[in-house]
């Protein structure tokens, strides 16, 4: 008898191939068999009228902190993401020594911005090194997790405080070569530097400080493992890029390892900088080289109030400076100030096109919400004034707790946005999922991909969509067992309905610990969520308490090598 | 694909440790006088030369380049 079965499912397997009807049998953690099955399971379920495909995979996420407290990844779980990649962008949680707890939860909050009571409330800090980290978030894991290190925190874990300051010396990157060999025997699926990040004083991150032979030093020994090297590069700028991927190419040669970059974003403006960029992916594969771009499936859209510092404001240095450094009273007071005001308003002329489109979510007042679900322009003709009068006026009835969408900020034009998706070296990826979460939800690109790119548009077939988000990523990643329906291969599986997968709306939650809050969106149209062939969420009981996840590619004893593509 | 068969991108360098203005001009646009080399490199590089330069007291200083930078030696192509 097989532990589960799952019948009349439509299979799309993973690897492109058209879908087929058949049985899937379970024993254990793997797939038994694929076919006509006679035999009975322990537990049945019926798939007829939907697809049955691998779990997918999510390779840029933030999740680090959050599974310290919730082990789903909720809600990425319930969307069918079965493994997350988090520690992107030069940021882990480890290996991290004690003294520097509050500078790294500054970095996580000023990048990423997750909120600092989140981790003083929320987080246990019983750890130092990435293995007592791994220990640490194992427990209760009901997702798998595919943890990158740092290259930020590896610095700071070496050099200290001199991490934000200048170059390495060769005794010290001997060192940290030292320090990212046991981070990979301790399990992490590869390094991550970041060459835009800012820390939470406005200086560059400590990665920032290394120079090109540093992170060659890196490179060789990802190298000794096959591992991945994920990098930000400077993606507002297309020569910026591909200097940066050249770089990335040569090391990716020198080295044979695999390497990604993220994001690469469709830029209304300068529309040929993605064919520029793609033209040069192009090439340095042809050369051999593996630079693969990560491209995310969503449109851009941010949500801010003033309570919480927004990316939307970095390039307005004095709004900016206000909300990062000041407190609610203060930012209340400097709106109030009719010098300061007369600035902020001068300054925010660039973004003027933009103001009027802002579309108002969320206030506390009884008074203010006739407006919620206007724009505020319409609200500035109603009150007849100015649409950042509007802003700043509601902003300071609300005490900062007003809440504006601004939709559609970029990344999407169907067609080329399209077109990226289906590329063969292009990556679907970029969530950020599990970070930026009062600006925007990081949950159901996946549904998203399917919805609008193979549903609404038919942009790309559902077997080539699955296959971007499953085997390819297993591919490039070097995840062994994964990303396939095969027999023999681990059990982590989605059962979706392709009429009806999609994300859903945007929604403002309060299950952050610390009382914070954050946007998501439920999943739609997935069914069954398997992971290490336990059922691991459904859409009728929700989460399951039998938690099979598992740490990939895991410590070196248990890992079976796969050459990452 | 041999490198040398790679399309033709704008010309740029990453720095050597310490490296400034200066000392990248005097490498890399030798033929040109140093304080019009340095003032070509800074309006091809406004991605170093508007940043903020370091936090007070630390051992960056003025010196905006850092040692993870790209640094262009030719204005952008047409």
């Amino acid at each position: 008898m097989y532990d589960l079965v799952i019948r009349n499912g439509r299979v799309v397997d993973g690897s492109g191939m058209p879908a087929y009807n058949a049985d899937i049998a379970l024993s254990g953690n793997r797939i038994a068999k694929i076919g006509r099955i006679a035999e009975t399971g322990r537990k049945e379920i019926d798939a007829e009228g939907k697809v049955v495909s691998p779990g997918f995979i999510d390779p840029h996420t933030h999740f680090d902190a959050q599974l310290l407290w919730d082990g789903y990844a909720k809600p990425a779980l319930s969307h069918g993401v079965t493994t997350i990649v988090p520690g992107n962008c030069s940021l882990s949680l480890a290996p991290l020594r004690a003294e520097f707890r509050t500078k790294l939860v500054g970095m996580f909050n000023q990048i990423e911005e997750m909120p600092l009571k989140a981790f003083k409330e929320g987080v246990v800090w019983d750890w130092e090194t990435f293995s007592e980290y791994i220990t640490r978030i194992r427990k209760g894991l009901a997702i798998n997790v595919a943890p990158l290190v740092g290259h930020s925190v590896i610095r700071l874990w070496v050099m200290g405080a001199a991490a934000m300051e200048r170059t390495a010396t060769p005794e010290e990157i001997t060192a940290m070569q030292g320090v990212l060999r046991e981070c990979l025997d301790a399990g992490a699926i590869g390094l991550s530097t970041s060459y835009v990040d800012m820390d939470e004083k406005l200086q560059p991150v400590p990665s920032r400080y290394a120079d090109a032979a540093e992170v060659e030093a890196f490179a060789s020994v990802l190298g000794e493992y096959g591992r991945i090297l994920q990098i930000v590069p400077e993606f507002y700028d297309a020569d910026l890029t591909i200097a940066r991927l050249d770089q990335l190419a040569e090391i990716s040669l020198k080295y044979a390892i695999p390497t990604t970059f993220s994001p690469l974003f469709v830029n209304a403006d300068n529309v040929d900088a993605i064919d520029r960029v793609m033209r040069r992916v192009d090439e340095q594969f042809a050369r051999g080289a593996r630079v693969w771009p990560q491209v995310q499936t969503r449109p851009i859209d941010i949500s801010f109030c003033f309570a919480v510092p927004s990316l939307l404001f970095i390039r307005l240095p004095g709004w900016y400076r206000i909300m990062r450094f000041g407190t609610p009273d203060q930012i209340v007071a400097a709106f109030k100030d009719p010098a300061t005001r007369e600035k902020l308003v001068a300054e925010s002329a660039v973004y003027n096109a933009l103001w009027p489109k802002l579309r108002l979510r969320l206030v506390q007042t009884e008074a203010n919400q006739k407006y919620i679900g206007m724009t505020v322009g319409e609200i500035a003709a109603a009150r007849a004034t100015t649409p950042i009068d509007v802003m700043i006026d509601l902003s300071i009835e609300e005490h900062l707790d007003a809440h504006f969408l601004a939709a559609d900020m970029g990344h999407n034009c169907d067609e080329r946005v399209g077109a990226l998706l289906k590329h063969p070296r292009v990556h679907i990826g970029a969530s950020d999922g599990g970070a930026h979460i009062l600006s925007f939800s990081t949950y159901g690109d996946t549904g998203f991909l399917f919805a609008h790119y193979v549903r609404e548009l038919n942009a790309m077939s559902i077997e080539s969509a699955v296959k971007k988000i499953t085997s390819d990523t297993a591919s490039i990643w070097g995840i062994p067992d994964r990303g396939l329906l095969q027999q023999g291969y681990i059990a982590d599986i989605v059962i979706f309905d392709p009429q009806t997968i999609n994300r859903g709306e945007e929604k403002y939650v309060q299950d952050v610990p610390g009382d914070g809050s954050r946007y998501v969106r439920d999943a739609m149209g997935v069914d069954t969520v398997i992971v290490g062939g336990g059922v691991a969420w459904t859409a009728v009981a929700g989460y399951n308490a039998d938690t099979r996840g598992q740490i990939l590619p895991g410590e070196m004893q248990d890992t079976r090598t796969l050459v990452p593509a | 694909m041999p490198a040398t068969e790679l399309s033709t991108v704008r010309q740029s360098i990453l720095p050597r440790g310490g490296d400034t203005w200066q000392s990248i001009a005097a490498r890399c646009l030798s033929g040109t006088p140093e304080g019009e080399a340095v003032s070509q490199l800074q309006s091809w590089n406004l991605h170093v030369f508007m940043r903020a330069s370091g936090a007070a007291g630390s051992m960056r200083g003025t010196n905006p380049i850092l040692p993870s930078d790209v640094i262009f030696i030719e204005p952008p192509r047409a």
